[in-house]
């Protein structure tokens, strides 16, 4: 099943963040928990973890890209 | 590739989201700021996630201009009233066991808004009575008898930060007085000695770690009991940009130094901010006492 995951609340008042670098690429597999991609706000940087385990399916938002909280940031095919 | 220019031990770990939606949901209900929200906390998911979070009373504006902060600045409103109440609900309904109480400063009202503090720690005592209750206060511009007020409502920690070292005072800190800072801790304690003191600084604002020791030793002249130390993060390019980031052992060797200047409670780290697990100082000297 194809999972999206989106861009987490990283706090109220923090309504969006750029992409700073993807640790895996499509085709990657990733375990629930491992380091997807890391994202700065203007005043952190976060790393969101996969919250499934599956295989990259598709990189939705590329390295530079602002993303609202809630947007979408990946497609995972979930392997259960 | 935009590699970032954040280390990698300060990148903060997005926490799955646990309580954080209840947490939202009950503070929007009864109408409370947070210093978490407010301040752009990065630790904000994280709490929020184990179900805490830190009040933020007499309104959301700021009558300072400290370059560190990123609490709105400008003319305030009016106080709300109702908020000591509201808080109080607030939480119990959250199920705190220790509630952390900060404020924007309010130079502009009598006593710095001082009895507000004490009005919100006696509705805390009456409708939550199981918690224990911490204080973040301003200087009050060094009133005593600001002070008196909230040390006669009793909070079992009163907590006023010193932000930074002496000499950056007239950049980070404009408004306000190191020495006044470390009266106020040294006022409180000789008020009420039952009462715990507690104080704060950030690092890689363009102190040196000599400077950062120096505190150290002041606030303990100051019969100070627990300290925080963390990094500073800039909450935007307009405010006072990171000077630089101290790596983890340096934040160790602050800890040392301060356990061995007897301070009763140390925070030490890059995430480590005021009030994050604030709970465990007091949990620890319980500890250790039946140790």
């Amino acid at each position: 099943m194809a999972y999206e995951v989106r861009l987490p609340n990283l706090g109220d008042e923090v309504t969006k963040a750029t992409v700073q670098f993807w640790h895996l690429e499509e085709g990657d597999s990733a375990q629930e928990g491992d380091d997807l991609v890391e994202m700065a706000t203007d005043k952190a940087v976060f790393n969101v973890p996969s919250p499934v385990n599956g295989m990259i399916k598709e990189i939705v938002a590329d390295e530079g890209d602002t993303v609202e909280v809630g947007g979408l940031l990946a497609i995972i095919e979930e392997q259960t | 590739m935009m590699r970032s220019l954040f280390p990698a031990h300060v990148k903060k770990r997005l926490a799955p989201a646990g309580l954080a939606p209840q947490v939202r949901q009950i503070l929007a209900h009864y109408h409370i700021e947070t210093v978490c929200q407010n301040a752009r906390c990065p630790n904000q998911s994280e709490c929020f996630a184990r179900g805490t979070a830190t009040f933020m009373i007499l309104g959301n504006i700021c009558t300072r201009t400290c370059r560190f902060c990123a609490v709105r600045k400008g003319l305030p409103l009016p106080v709300n009233p109702n908020e000591p109440k509201a808080l109080a609900e607030a939480a119990r309904h959250l199920g705190l066991c220790h509630v952390v109480i900060t404020s924007v400063t309010r130079d502009d009202l009598m006593l710095g808004g001082a009895p507000h503090f004490a009005r919100c720690i006696l509705a805390l005592r009456r409708l939550h009575p199981s918690c224990t209750i911490e204080v973040l206060t301003p200087d009050f511009q060094g009133s005593v008898e600001a002070l008196l007020t909230i040390v006669q409502a009793h909070p079992d920690v009163f907590n006023h930060n010193v932000e930074t070292v002496p000499r950056l005072y007239p950049q980070i800190r404009p408004e306000a007085q190191y020495q006044r800072s470390l009266n106020l801790l040294r006022t409180v304690k000789e008020l009420e000695p039952t009462i715990f003191t507690k104080s704060g600084i950030m690092v890689g604002l363009g102190e040196t770690p000599d400077e950062v020791f120096a505190v150290l030793d002041d606030l303990r002249a100051h019969d100070c009991d627990f300290v925080t130390i963390g990094q500073y993060l800039a909450p935007s390019n307009a405010h006072h940009p990171v000077h630089r980031f101290a790596p983890p052992d340096e934040f160790t060797e602050y800890a040392r130094y301060a356990r061995q200047r007897g301070f009763r409670h140390v925070a030490s780290g890059v995430f480590v901010r005021s009030s994050y697990h604030a709970e465990d100082a007091l949990k620890d000297l319980v500890k250790n006492k039946l140790d």
